[in-house]
């Protein structure tokens, strides 16, 4: 059979955490800063309070909401030829994470801020790559004005994979932005709607907050139906309660009130039911993303999303080293397992590290070929007469001839493919052989798999015509003021921080 | 298809019945000769060996795919060219086997599969060959090579016997000998006197393609 899922709570310990989380919408509530969305909860039934700008949700609204969250739905690449459907029995894996630098072995600090180059080759590596979905807009192309860079992202993408992609929903502007240029790419608003390209990704601030630059993205994004990952990233002991329980009331709180809203938005709306929840190190106050409680936390929403029925979506691959070292290496396989064993549905931040704050090409392909371990061992052990095979081991063990063993008989070829996982990088050869081979280490091994791909790469061709109307938007997306940027957000203000704590403000 | 798809794909299926019969009718109507079938199932084995190499393939691939074109070379092709009174071209013949007392067979098999799909005529003898077994067929066929594995420190001394034997009987430069296995090195070969030592399977038929070129 297969392996068991991982469940953290038993069927009582659900419930109460899923009371703790309904008594927290009905009596606090979230509070929501945007003024349209406010209105829409209120317009559909949620309890708004003109001097706060909380709204409490009760529990019948909850339930009636829910019901129209789809448990399933599949993304396609941008001509449509690839797809990938997530469900609630099914773990698939992606990137996501914010890398800003990336691992660079000739850099005197062995990493270097992000470049668009890098953001181009991180998609090329996952289009190439086995058991990696999508990518996301993970490495930041720290030379592209921010206000412009989810449309040259959207324009690398179309360019550069088979596969669907990923984005924050950066504000109502750029996500409108993202939907008007994906409808070009693939042939109108009703192809993008009816086969979604795009994963969405909104992070409620904990506690109990809904910032407004992303809530007015998850309004775009819920009315195109692009799949939505709700993900708080709560930590432990200083966004939330110290204690795994209470992190997670809390956060199902935050993401349940979310997806309401989504429902409210567009009902139907496909989400993914996330988290990003970790932990705080009581030694330094640093977040601490490869600790084994992530994968609790990871494993406590894995269970509660299937309570609701909805997609979830967690992290693995999840390393705090600063290196591509040891601790880097049991980090993200312990995470990446957890969230299997946990039944997570969409395993994500494939080829991050530290935090997820840098990126190494090297590391995607170790993590496509650690999941595919993961899923060898996902699989279980399969027991019918075929696979115990009596009559191969009485075959061999009384053959006359001595020596004989089982390499040659077809019941190895016919069963090793699918009983054995192939590892791509593991070396598993003799001392002197992998002297032979040039005595390296796993990382040059991915290094080198790594510049095979890229420089072999080849670029997706598109019309000359869509590429000239791409590039023209992008011209006009650049153009804007960044009062225009604030306008449109319903803020303003001199300067925005954003939930992901980067800082934009006016240049004068 | 060609024929020498054909074939390829029965010794990729391990279709051994499947083979014997697509050879046995080519000959029987005059189709294709036995000499001719030989090469083109040289051929086949040499774009195994390959894709073994390259890591396309993997053991069980390689070995299968030899017994099965072995079984068809000893039961369809050979008798063939014996009855034209004809004889076998080979890159050389080797004598191969797992010394006494030790019963681990892998590695020797993966040397002497890849020693076949190179073109060489191989004898392999099994596990737990004695001196004596080891230097009768060699007599009895004409081998060019004596090759002796051992995977175990306890059972290495038995590839100094079987030169020690040799030379007893004053046939050792008659013979060249290899050896190889996981506790050997090339300074245990030298130390009892072999021409030869290999780390792995790759190594070991390049080793013995120069040594045939010296021999002759």
């Amino acid at each position: 059979m297969k392996l068991k899922k991982i469940n953290v709570f038993s069927k009582d310990e659900l419930e109460q955490i899923h009371s703790a989380s309904l008594e927290l919408l009905q009596e606090v509530g979230i509070k929501v800063d945007s003024d349209k969305a406010r209105a829409t909860l209120r317009k559909n039934g949620a309890e708004v309070r003109d001097d706060s700008l909380f709204v409490k949700f009760s529990e019948s609204l909850i339930k009636e909401k829910l019901k129209s969250i789809p448990d399933s739905f599949t993304l396609h690449g941008p001509n449509g030829t690839y797809k990938v459907t997530i469900d609630v029995k099914h773990s698939e894996f992606a990137t996501i994470g914010t890398p800003v630098k990336i691992y660079d072995p000739e850099h005197k600090k062995g990493v270097r801020k992000t470049v668009m180059a890098d953001t181009i080759n991180q998609i090329r590596i996952v289009d190439s790559l086995e058991h990696v979905v999508c990518s996301h807009i993970d490495v930041w192309p720290n030379d592209i004005k921010y206000t412009a860079l989810h449309a040259h992202c959207i324009y690398q993408w179309v360019k550069n994979t088979k596969k669907p992609y990923g984005l924050g929903c950066l504000g109502r502007l750029a996500s409108q932005d993202m939907m008007n240029l994906v409808s070009m790419i693939v042939g109108g608003d009703n192809e993008l709607i009816n086969r979604p390209r795009l994963v969405g990704f909104m992070n409620p601030t904990s506690p109990l907050h809904l910032p407004q630059i992303m809530t007015n993205g998850f309004e775009v994004f819920a009315k195109y139906k692009q799949p939505t990952i709700i993900a708080p990233e709560a930590l432990a002991g200083t966004s939330s309660p110290v204690t795994l329980a209470g992190l997670l009331a809390q956060t199902n709180a935050e993401i349940l009130g979310s997806a309401v809203l989504s429902q409210m938005y567009n009902p139907g709306a496909p989400i993914f039911y996330g988290t990003v929840s970790h932990i705080t190190d009581m030694r330094t106050g640093n977040s601490a993303m490869g600790s084994i409680e992530m994968g609790l936390i990871t494993a406590g929403i894995a269970q509660l999303a299937r309570h609701y029925n909805i997609p979830s979506r967690g992290p693995g691959c999840g390393s705090d080293s600063k290196l591509l070292d040891m601790q880097n290496g049991y980090e993200r396989l312990q995470t990446l397992m957890l969230a299997a064993q946990a039944g997570v549905n969409y395993i994500t931040c494939a080829g991050t590290y530290e935090a997820t704050l840098v990126e190494a090409l090297e590391l995607l392909i170790i993590d496509d070929d650690l999941i595919g371990m993961v899923k060898r061992a996902m699989e279980g052990i399969t027991v019918n007469d075929e696979t115990i095979g009596i009559e191969v081991i009485k075959k061999v063990a009384t053959t006359k001839q001595k020596g004989v063993n089982f390499l040659a008989e077809k019941h190895t070829k016919n069963h090793m493919k699918k009983e054995l996982y192939f590892p791509k990088l593991s070396d598993r050869n003799r001392r002197s052989t992998w002297y032979k081979k040039g005595a390296k280490a796993i990382i040059q091994r991915a290094q080198e798999k790594v510049n095979d791909i890229l420089e072999t790469y080849k670029v997706n061709d598109i019309p000359k015509e869509l590429d000239q109307q791409l590039l023209q938007y992008i011209g006009q997306v650049e153009a804007r003021t960044f009062d225009e940027y604030k306008k449109a957000e319903d803020l303003m203000v001199k300067s925005i921080t954003l939930p992901d704590g980067i800082e934009i403000k006016d240049k004068d | 298809m060609s024929i020498e798809d054909k074939m390829k794909n029965l010794v990729v299926e391990w279709d051994e019945d499947g083979l014997k019969e697509l050879c046995s009718s080519l000959l029987n109507d005059n189709q294709s000769s036995p000499e001719h079938l030989l090469q083109i199932i040289g051929n086949v084995m040499k774009f195994i060996g390959d894709q073994f190499e390259n890591e396309e393939i993997f053991l069980p691939d390689l070995i299968g795919s030899a017994n099965v074109v072995k079984a068809v070379i000893d039961d369809v092709l050979d008798p063939a060219i014996r009855e034209k009174g004809g004889v076998k071209s080979t890159l050389g013949k080797v004598v191969i086997g797992t010394v006494e007392s030790d019963v681990h067979s892998i590695g020797k098999d993966l040397v002497a599969s890849f020693l076949f799909s190179n073109g060489f005529e191989v004898f392999n003898l099994g596990v737990e060959v004695t001196a004596e077994e080891f230097i009768n067929k060699a007599e009895e066929v004409g081998a060019d090579i004596i090759g002796m594995s051992s995977l175990l420190t306890m059972s290495m001394d038995f590839q100094r016997q079987v030169i020690e034997e040799l030379n007893n009987r004053g046939l050792r430069e008659k013979y060249k000998v290899i050896v190889g296995g996981a506790p050997t090195s090339e300074e245990w070969a030298q130390k009892i006197g072999a021409d030869a030592w290999a780390d792995d399977a790759i190594e070991a038929v390049s080793m013995i393609k120069r040594i045939i070129e010296t021999k002759s």
